[in-house]
């Protein structure tokens, strides 16, 4: 890395930390467009299992830099350390602006209770997974593990967003574990605790334990560990579900944690900046902050600065909260809390809470989200852009039933919100799910509001 | 190679097969009319995105709240777009449907400057520096002052020990061609059929610049007379008189004398219901006899209409079926299209 940028790169870290941020060491490298093409297409990681969606993915962002329609100036891992990825060939202010971004989000993933359960060495498990993958393809043959991962990655979303949360408490799912199961890695298990025998076609006298022993939101956990698959299937099956968690929080903090990083990029250089820089610094901030569609940084950085101002100027509590709407613009009790609170919400909330919680008329109309006459209809904007942060935007399904029926076949619930399924991709889903059990799979749902059963392989 | 490198090899292979798998239904895609070479032809793909269980509607979009939709949220939740150069994508149309390669006849007489970087010169634009070149020259120049260290082997190229990729051009034949349509529009061609024929005609142009990318194009019309067209009035739909087809032969000899054989691929191309004069079906005939052995091809297409087909088609099979150069077809509907370009084209 220049000199010149390393300079920069310890200034703002000593001002970050004085300010109060903590976070672990930032690893900062240049590269150049394709190399971050790369990266983005692989999340973020060097290495990655091999897989077409990745390519796809890496034309995309490669073609989208080369016709200037949108380059990636900063790439975060969140790993220990932090590695972090500055665009080649920017200049110096643009790679201050984004140094000081990026340790914000070093902060973030450091403190923010969503990233609590998350491994720190990903780096290193992603390259695992990439080996295992490999060596599948080498023995299965390349085409079989692909078309394995097309299945598989149809799946990514059946997770169980808590699932990192509700393994530290031990033991709670004995009955579905054998007591004697060695530790290691989840997709070496199949090898090292092979699975008990898949559900059979009904037997007089079947299991007394019905599976799962209660209803569950880890789908991808539970066929696993029961799907009749070959253990390199399982062990991609938990690949997926793995690296699927990993990205939970990121997807669920989005808004939060670009909000907070230019919150802070503009705070820690404001005042560093030259006069022929803060023209330049103008320019991007405009262009990050752009009002064009949904603009995570752009409504998160409103949003906490708006935080900020309520707190400082006291606007809050329940005599505040007791003002009707006009009053409450010009009320003040200043009381300088704004930026303990920003910590504060830094620190437990995701977007959905966040937005719950700070999303209000006055700031939709202070930002002009919202026109006058739309007031009324303030709660239910508000309810349907909460709704879509739910679940990363995913329906909720769950397992139901292993054995349903009495036939060993699957039954999955959708908890059905008002919003229908799309058929067609649903169903090309249930077929997959079909092919992996090889029983017939049902998924219960509503359509034109009746309960409905959709169904593959019967 | 870089990982991404191979997972991107695979994804072209993969879209690769998905062209030639829908190569028939891009044939009446007519957003696709129109492209020009060395343009991308964007394929959307949305059989190659994983299907997911996701909302099919997404909700309260027309508030004025905004919000992500699942593609800004969830992981890779768009549909696979795939851009191809038109050649490329023409070659595997081509190759899907067994379009057969066109040979040219000569070597044509037009030479084109062909720029390439194979010459190294002192001066140039910086994007052009040669590396390499620059630090050998400035190797020598520290060897041959004796600044050069070998403990500390420092470079420092100086202004004249720069270098850079420079331009040789080099002159090449090209093969070049020309190519007439002539649309019979006498009554009987409707917006159904002239949707046939404007469908044919866009990719037999297109197959033929595949091959001899100096391709000149020309456009008559005729019912009893014919007259030549600009390519815009050639596909509006109109109604006519009569028909005699030996009046676009005619008027082609007359078109093509600019161009003659010996430097040019001739290419006629004729659309016709068929239903020709019958005391002018021997005038055509002869007329094509003179013409024929001058073409590379002579494609005629009879396209159904609403009161039937004529009879030049068999007569014409009858007298000259047996010749070079000579592709005929039958156009019915849109499913008879991959056949007929491909009967068009000499296949």
């Amino acid at each position: 890395m220049r000199k010149e940028l390393r300079r920069w790169a310890e200034i703002l870290r000593e001002r970050a930390l004085a300010e109060g941020l903590s976070f672990p060491p930032v690893l900062f490298e240049e590269v150049g467009p394709e190399e971050m093409a790369m990266l983005a297409a692989y999340g973020g990681f060097p290495r990655r299992y091999s897989h077409w969606r990745f390519g796809s993915e890496y034309l995309r962002y490669r073609e989208t830099y080369r016709y200037g329609l949108g380059r990636i100036y900063e790439l975060v891992a969140n790993t220990y350390p932090v590695h972090a990825y500055l665009l080649k060939g920017n200049t110096l202010l643009a790679q201050k602006l984004v140094m000081a971004h990026v340790y914000a989000h070093a902060d973030f993933f450091h403190n923010n209770l969503a990233f609590k359960p998350i491994p720190k060495d990903m780096e290193a498990e992603m390259a695992h997974h990439a080996a295992f993958v490999e060596k599948a393809m080498e023995r299965h043959g390349a085409r079989s593990v692909e078309e394995f991962l097309d299945l598989a990655l149809s799946l990514e979303n059946l997770i169980d967003p808590h699932a990192l949360y509700i393994q530290r408490q031990a033991g709670e799912d004995k009955e579905e574990r054998p007591p004697d199961r060695l530790q290691v890695r989840p997709y070496l298990d199949p090898y090292v605790n092979p699975p008990p025998a898949p559900p059979k076609e009904a037997e007089e006298g079947a299991s007394p334990i019905p599976l799962p022993p209660r209803p569950t939101r880890d789908i991808l956990g539970f066929l696993a560990r029961h799907a009749p698959l070959a253990p390199w299937q399982k062990g991609i099956l938990e690949i997926i579900r793995e690296e699927s968690l990993y990205y939970v929080p990121q997807a669920a903090t989005k808004i939060l944690n670009e909000g907070w990083a230019t919150y802070w990029h503009t705070r820690l250089l404001l005042p560093l900046l030259s006069p022929e820089e803060a023209l330049e610094f103008a320019e991007l901030q405009a262009g990050l902050l752009a009002p064009h569609g949904f603009n995570p940084y752009r409504l998160g950085y409103l949003l906490l600065k708006e935080v900020e101002e309520r707190w400082d100027k006291g606007r809050f509590g329940p005599e505040y909260e007791a003002l009707p709407l006009g009053e409450r613009l010009t009320y003040e009790r200043p009381t300088g809390l704004g930026l303990k609170q920003l910590f504060q919400v830094r620190t437990v909330h995701t977007d959905l809470s966040f937005l719950d919680s700070f999303l209000t008329p006055e700031f939709a109309l202070r930002q002009r989200l919202l026109n006058p006459e739309d007031l009324p209809r303030f709660a239910e904007a508000k309810k349907a852009l909460l709704f879509r942060l739910t679940n990363g935007g995913y329906p909720i399904v769950e397992l139901v039933d292993a054995n349903y029926g009495n036939r060993g076949e699957l039954l999955l619930e959708h908890a059905y919100e008002g919003v229908e399924l799309d058929l067609k991709k649903t169903q090309a889903v249930l077929e997959n799910l079909y092919r992996l059990w090889g029983r017939p799979v049902h998924l219960k749902t509503v359509v034109g509001e009746k309960e409905t059963l959709l169904s593959a392989g019967s | 190679m870089r990982p991404i490198e191979r997972d991107l090899l695979r994804f072209k292979e993969i879209v690769r097969g998905e062209v030639k798998k829908r190569a028939r239904e891009f044939l009446t895609r007519e957003e696709l009319f129109g492209q020009v070479e060395g343009r991308l032809v964007s394929i959307p793909l949305p059989q190659l995105e994983l299907p997911k269980i996701v909302y099919g509607e997404p909700l309260g979009e027309d508030l004025g709240l905004g919000g992500p939709g699942t593609e800004s949220l969830g992981p890779a939740g768009h549909v696979p777009v795939a851009e191809l150069e038109l050649e490329e994508f023409l070659d595997l149309v081509g190759e899907a449907l067994r379009l057969p390669r066109l040979r040219p006849k000569g070597e044509g007489e037009v030479t084109e400057e062909a720029f390439r970087y194979t010459t190294i010169a002192r001066k140039g634009p910086r994007g052009l520096r040669h590396v390499r070149r620059t630090l050998k020259e400035s190797l020598r120049r520290a060897l041959i002052t004796g600044e050069y260290r070998p403990d500390e082997p420092l470079l420092v190229p100086e202004r004249e020990d720069l270098r850079y990729k420079a331009p040789r051009s080099k002159p090449r034949p090209h093969a070049q061609a020309v190519v007439l349509f002539a649309l019979d529009v006498s009554g009987s061609m409707r917006e159904e059929e002239l949707r046939l024929v404007k469908t044919l005609s866009f990719w037999i142009t297109l197959w033929i610049r595949r091959h001899f990318p100096r391709l000149e194009r020309r456009y008559l019309l005729h019912d009893a007379e014919a007259w030549e067209v600009t390519e815009e009035e050639f596909f509006r739909a109109r109604e006519g008189g009569g028909t005699r087809l030996s009046s676009a032969l005619l008027l082609a000899e007359e078109i093509l004398k600019p161009y003659p054989e010996a430097f040019y691929n001739r290419y006629l191309y004729h659309f016709s219901d068929g239903e020709n004069w019958q005391g002018d079906t021997p005038v055509a005939l002869e007329a094509l006899r003179r013409l024929l052995p001058t073409l590379a091809l002579y494609g005629y297409a009879q396209v159904q209409g609403p009161y039937g087909q004529g009879r030049f088609l068999e007569d014409l099979k009858e007298a000259l079926g047996k010749e070079e150069g000579l592709a005929t077809t039958e156009v019915r509907g849109k499913e008879d299209l991959p056949l007929a370009l491909k009967r068009l084209l000499g296949g």
